[in-house]
């Protein structure tokens, strides 16, 4: 057993098509299945899911960020070592959900902001742009914003070279903010996100239902 | 007059016999007694009667009937509505739903249905507490429940093949009997006739009841269904002797009338009969557990005991790492259920159905699949003597004339090449006497069949005196064409002589008078005798060496016959009417010729046989009904009796001091008459059946060998039985293993018995046995690869509790090794070769001795099964380790990996898996972790082949195995190149050709 832990790579598994394609998943992670169930007027109903987002964005501050590079936008952060340097990822680029104006994330007002992830697998290249697209199921209950705008994910944060080689690396986010109208009677509403723009990124899986998309439900009670 | 009144003051014995206050007439009680439950214990004592010893008066007045004319017709309603039907009343019949369900619930497939049970609660409580339920435990319930279904149809469909011994019984009631009634004869149905009826019956009837005869004309019965002796006997009215069975004025339900004609009182019917208690002795005995059975419920308890200790401690171990109470006792189940071994029900099955169709090639038909084994336990066989350890065939052996014994050429196959001085002029008078004098025949169109095994007509010892005339001499009806019979006077038991009147061929105008017979009547008629041609006045010389030479012969348990002839004076030359009632011709003043002695010769392959079973520790205890003489004389001859041994009657005689003073401790052997055995209780025969190792029964009653077979079981043998009548067929279904004769058996025998000799040879059983002592060792090895799978089977379960790691090996899986992998490899154990001489060992010792013990499942599961276990996890560990989970960082990782939820799962490389990545990551640890438990098996496989050999001494000739591999190779670079060829040139001929 010993000498076959030797002979591992401690930077690369040896192995990695068994995750070929990444897949996406939410933040925070409610502790049933994923639905956001709280209500306006009292805030222990929320907390959770503030605290777990301050505390999520904590290593997105500027602060945190200062030692990693600023690297071009729009181009692939290509590295060959030995050593690799991370890219920042101002928490700025969430706009009303970066929680620096808001240290409610929208949710005091009925406007939760959730963080969107895609899963890091070690040196995956997306092609073209990917993006994060978002949708309501029910376009009149609520509208979807999506921070960045478009839900675009920089191509400088990939690729993702390991744990070990890649020391500082911040995973690329998107955060969604669900916008209810006015009219709906009833504050509930489910939203599908999807990894759009790149080819070779799977989102249609019929086993896998986290491959490329994530779906949850909001519903928020005065 | 009311008939049953007499009777009860006429028989007191009968009164005795009932434990109940003698109220009702004997008949009534009778009648009751029969409706009561059996008494086995009453039925294993000797038929108890007394009415051959009655004068015919106080036969009259006991069955209040009257001899001429026969019961009234309202006295036999009267009788009949009393005592029920003369027929035998059926074994309660267990329903064929019982029997299947016997099957189907029955030792090992309990087992599997708790663990069905268990997993269908696994299930159930699966789906009540939590949503989404794995429906592994619901595959493993269904399989599980499956496997016993067709298991146990397949059982009972073998069984009901099997065990019909009443319907064979009921076969034999014959359907019409003719009865006097009112001084009329009738025929009525068997089924009718009554207690004290007055009966008919002629050759070729079945007898309807018990009949005690009044009268009878030349009649014979062939008794051989109810006591095997195949001779037929005649009966008259008078009583010849104090056993009922041996006395000759009662004839037996059931038996045959030969010849004849006889007149008589029925004694008894249907169950009373003898082969009425018979059959009730039969069906009443409970038949023990075979030993295979036995083993298999001492390996559940193993099981079971391993399967709950293993549970009960995870049960607690999960409660102490912090699992709820419902996980725990779903773990309890789960390790339960994963500790029977699925696949060893179905493995057991075919090994020995396997043994079976091997057997039934060495003769042996095998009737019971677990008989199979039991031969190989054998500790005791209870040896018939006629028939399986003799040829059934009586044969010359002995002749003696000129003063001088010879030897006559007894083998099977006449291959001894014994001879004697056949051109002493003796010698050609004994033969034409034993040639002429002789009523024996052979039947037509047998030209082609060697002498020896020609059938004949006419009695067992004239039948080989003419095949021993035709072998050694001259054609015998060449003889008496030439040489006419002209009067004759045929033997009978009072005289004891047969006579004969012959026109001489080489004087065609003189006769000669040739008689043979007992040799102490012939010697009476004799004056002279003849030595060497010539003739000589008899002196006391002679006489003294005649008898030496009948005891010699007598001794060696032969039948003895004396031959002697006159030549007739002139006066009574050629168309001389001779009268042979009134005898107008002289019988005296004979001139003795010679003896000629016969005996029913061992088989060949006997001797050896026993030789064989001697050394493989098994005793053969030879019981008969046959005289001690004759029985001593032939175990002597097959070595049942060895030669370096002999009886106490034997030493004294030898020592020449009264049996009473000899050291009983140095004496081995000992025959045993049946009416000793009689007066024994259970200790004394214990006693003989411990102190002595070579012991001869003779002159023993269907009930005695029973009693026999009882007391080696009480002695913790284990008994397998050989016989062909009726009359065994209690003790061939007491016995662990009842073997009965495929030639010579009745069927009533062939039913009761586990196993059918299809040669009747003894040593056919040695074979068996043989087969049986392999498969016991075969089935050990069988379960020792079987089991050892179980503990990389069960270890990934326990990992998953303890360490929480990822399940490394699902039930499915588990499922596809007990009944997939390791069935076919387990079931070809059971074609492995003896490792050591097997008949060279003694029996094993069924309370010691098991087929699984502590030693094999330690073995299995604490040694090889671990390294089994280790090379799974290897495996495991590897694969996951490579695709980014290391193992220290998968410890404890159980809840986040089965959390469908959780899809963001982090690996040692900082890579994210969803749920469904992680799932097929696990699926594809499981297929490698089944992979590996089946590549280590086929090293268990091969290891398992032999227990203490070498393999390599065994005969697995490694280098065999690579003789294939450069095809192997071949094949590969073969392939490899036709598809290099047609990427290449795409759509070239090639790939029109071959690509698919």
């Amino acid at each position: 057993m010993w000498a076959m832990l030797q002979t591992l790579n401690d930077e690369v598994p040896k192995y990695r098509d068994q995750i070929p394609s990444p897949g996406l998943m939410v933040f925070p992670k409610p502790l049933t299945a994923l639905e956001y169930t709280y209500s306006m007027s009292k805030p222990p109903t929320y907390e959770k899911f503030t605290e777990d987002l301050k505390r999520f964005l904590e290593p997105y501050s500027v602060e945190e960020q200062k030692n990693l590079t600023n690297c071009p936008d729009g181009t692939p952060f290509k590295q060959s070592g030995p050593v690799y340097q991370a890219c920042q990822f101002p928490v700025s680029l969430l706009q009303n959900c970066s929680g620096v104006n808001d240290t409610d994330f929208g949710y005091s007002k009925g406007q939760p902001c959730i963080l969107v992830k895609m899963n890091r697998i070690i040196e995956l290249m997306p092609d073209g742009s990917p993006q994060i697209i978002c949708d309501a199921k029910d376009a009149d209950i609520a509208n979807i914003l999506t921070y960045p705008d478009h839900g675009l994910i920089d191509l400088k944060y990939f690729p993702y070279y390991g744990k070990k080689r890649h020391v500082g690396y911040r995973q690329p986010l998107v955060a969604v903010q669900v916008i209810f109208e006015s009219s709906a009677t009833k504050k509930e509403v489910t939203v599908e996100c999807k990894i759009g723009g790149s080819s070779n990124l799977k989102n249609e899986d019929d086993r896998d239902k986290f491959l490329g998309r994530v779906v949850f439900k909001v519903t928020v009670s005065t | 007059m009311e008939p049953g009144k007499e009777k009860g003051t006429a028989t007191p014995r009968e009164q005795n016999q009932s434990p109940r206050p003698n109220l009702k007439p004997v008949t009534m009680n009778k009648n009751l007694r029969k409706k009561k439950k059996k008494d086995l214990e009453e039925l294993k004592k000797e038929v108890d009667m007394d009415d051959h010893k009655l004068t015919l008066d106080e036969l009259s007045a006991k069955y209040s009937v009257d001899l001429t004319r026969g019961h009234s017709l309202k006295d036999a309603q009267e009788i009949l509505f009393i005592n029920g039907p003369n027929s035998l009343t059926p074994p309660p019949s267990i329903p064929n739903w019982v029997k299947f369900c016997k099957q189907m619930f029955g030792g090992f497939s309990l087992l599997l249905w708790t663990g069905a049970f268990l997993c269908f609660l696994a299930y159930s409580i699966n789906l009540r507490y939590n949503e989404k339920a794995d429906k592994d435990n619901l595959y493993l319930g269904i399989v599980l429940s499956a496997v016993v279904l067709i298991t146990g149809c397949f059982s009972y469909y073998q069984e009901s093949k099997s065990s019909k011994i009443m319907e064979s019984f009921k076969n034999m009631v014959p359907q019409q009997a003719l009865v006097i009634r009112d001084g009329e004869r009738m025929q009525i149905n068997v089924k009718d006739v009554v207690l004290g009826d007055l009966v008919e019956v002629k050759g070729g009837d079945q007898v309807p009841a018990d009949i005690r005869v009044i009268s009878a004309q030349g009649c014979k019965v062939d008794n051989s269904s109810l006591t095997g002796e195949s001779e037929p006997q005649s009966r008259c009215p008078d009583c010849t002797h104090e056993n009922p069975l041996e006395t000759r004025n009662i004839i037996f339900f059931s038996t045959n009338c030969v010849e004849g004609t006889a007149r008589g009182i029925v004694i008894s019917t249907g169950d009373n009969t003898v082969m009425g208690r018979i059959a009730s002795l039969t069906s009443g005995l409970t038949m023990g557990q075979t030993p295979i059975a036995v083993e298999i419920e001492h390996f559940i308890h193993l099981i079971t005991a391993v399967a709950v200790f293993l549970g009960v401690t995870f049960f607690f171990l999960s409660l102490i790492l912090g699992y709820g109470w419902l996980d725990a006792v779903i773990f309890l189940i789960g390790i339960i259920v994963a500790n029977v071994p699925e696949g060893l029900l179905a493995t057991v099955t075919v090994c020995l159905t396997l043994t079976a169709k091997r057997m039934a090639r060495k003769n042996c038909l095998v009737k019971n699949l677990e008989a199979v084994e039991t031969l190989g336990s054998t500790s005791t066989i209870c040896s018939d003597k006629t028939g399986t350890l003799t040829q059934n065939r009586m044969t010359v052996a002995h002749l003696w004339f000129d003063k001088t014994v010879y030897e006559a050429d007894t083998s099977e196959e006449q291959t001894t090449g014994k001879t004697f001085p056949k051109s002493s002029d003796t010698w050609f008078y004994l033969a034409r006497i034993a040639g002429l004098c002789n009523r024996a025949d052979f039947k037509p169109h047998q030209e082609s069949v060697p002498v020896a095994k020609r059938a004949t007509t006419g009695d067992a010892s004239e039948s080989a005196l003419l095949k021993f005339i035709e072998q050694s001499y001259n054609s015998v009806n060449e003889m008496r064409e030439k040489n006419p019979k002209v009067a004759e006077i045929p033997f009978n038991s009072t005289n004891k002589y047969q006579m004969s009147i012959h026109l001489l061929e080489d004087n065609p105008q003189a006769h000669m008078l040739m008689m043979k017979g007992a040799p102490e009547k012939i010697l009476d008629f004799c004056t002279s005798f003849m030595l060497n041609g010539q003739e000589f006045p008899m002196d006391e010389e002679m006489k003294v060496d005649f008898q030496n030479a009948y005891l010699e012969l007598g001794g060696m348990g032969e039948r003895v016959l004396g031959f002697c002839y006159l030549n007739l004076p002139s006066n009574f030359s050629k168309g001389f009417q001779f009268n042979t009632d009134e005898l107008n011709f002289p019988m005296e003043s004979l001139c003795f010729v010679g003896l000629i002695s016969m005996i029913d010769p061992p088989r060949t392959a006997v001797p050896d046989a026993v030789g064989k079973c001697r050394n493989a520790g098994i005793k053969v205890i030879m019981v008969t009904g046959d005289h001690p003489i004759t029985a001593k004389a032939i175990a002597k001859s097959v070595g049942i009796i060895s030669e370096a041994n002999e009886t106490a009657e034997e030493m004294a005689a030898r020592l020449n001091i009264p049996v009473s003073q000899l050291n009983t401790k140095s004496i081995k052997a000992i025959v045993v008459h049946g009416s000793e055995l009689k007066d024994m209780d259970s200790n004394q025969l214990d006693h003989i059946l411990k102190t002595y190792k070579e012991i001869v029964f003779a002159r023993t009653s269907p009930q005695q060998k029973l009693i026999i077979v009882e007391g080696c079981q009480r002695l913790g043998a284990i008994v397998a039985v050989t016989g062909d009548g009726v009359n065994d067929s209690p003790a061939l279904k007491k016995a662990d293993i009842g073997i009965a004769m495929g030639i010579t058996g009745s069927d009533v025998s062939k039913q009761a018995a586990d196993m059918i000799l299809l040669d009747d040879n003894f040593a056919s059983i040695v074979t068996g046995v043989e087969e049986g002592r392999l498969i016991f060792d075969n089935l050990k090895k069988s379960i020792a690869y079987t089991l050892t799978s179980n503990i990389p089977e069960i270890t990934p379960f326990l990992m998953f509790i303890i360490l929480s790691i990822p399940l490394p090996l699902g039930t499915i899986t588990i499922l596809c090794i007990d009944l997939g992998t390791d069935m076919v490899p387990a079931i070809s154990l059971a074609y492995e070769s003896p490792e050591s001489d097997i008949m060279k060992r003694l029996p094993r010792n069924p309370k010691t001795d098991n087929l699984v013990n502590h030693r094999l499942i330690g073995m299995a599961y604490g040694q090889i099964g671990m390294i089994q276990a280790l090379a799974g996890f290897f495996t495991y560990f590897v694969i996951l380790a490579e695709n980014g989970f290391k193992p220290l960082d998968l410890l404890g990782i159980r809840l986040y990996w089965d959390d469908a939820r959780l899809n963001d799962l982090e690996d040692s490389y900082g890579q994210q898996w969803t749920y469904e990545q992680r799932k097929v990551m696990e699926f594809t640890c499981q297929t490698s972790f089944f992979i590996s438990i089946v590549i280590v098996q086929w090293a268990d496989l091969i290891i398992c082949k032999t227990r203490r050999n070498s393999l390599f001494k065994q005969g697995m000739k490694i280098n065999w195995w690579f003789c294939a591999i450069p095809y192997s190779a071949l094949i590969f670079i073969y392939d490899e190149g036709r598809k290099l060829i047609i990427r290449r040139r795409p759509g070239g001929w090639l790939e029109k050709e071959t690509y698919y």
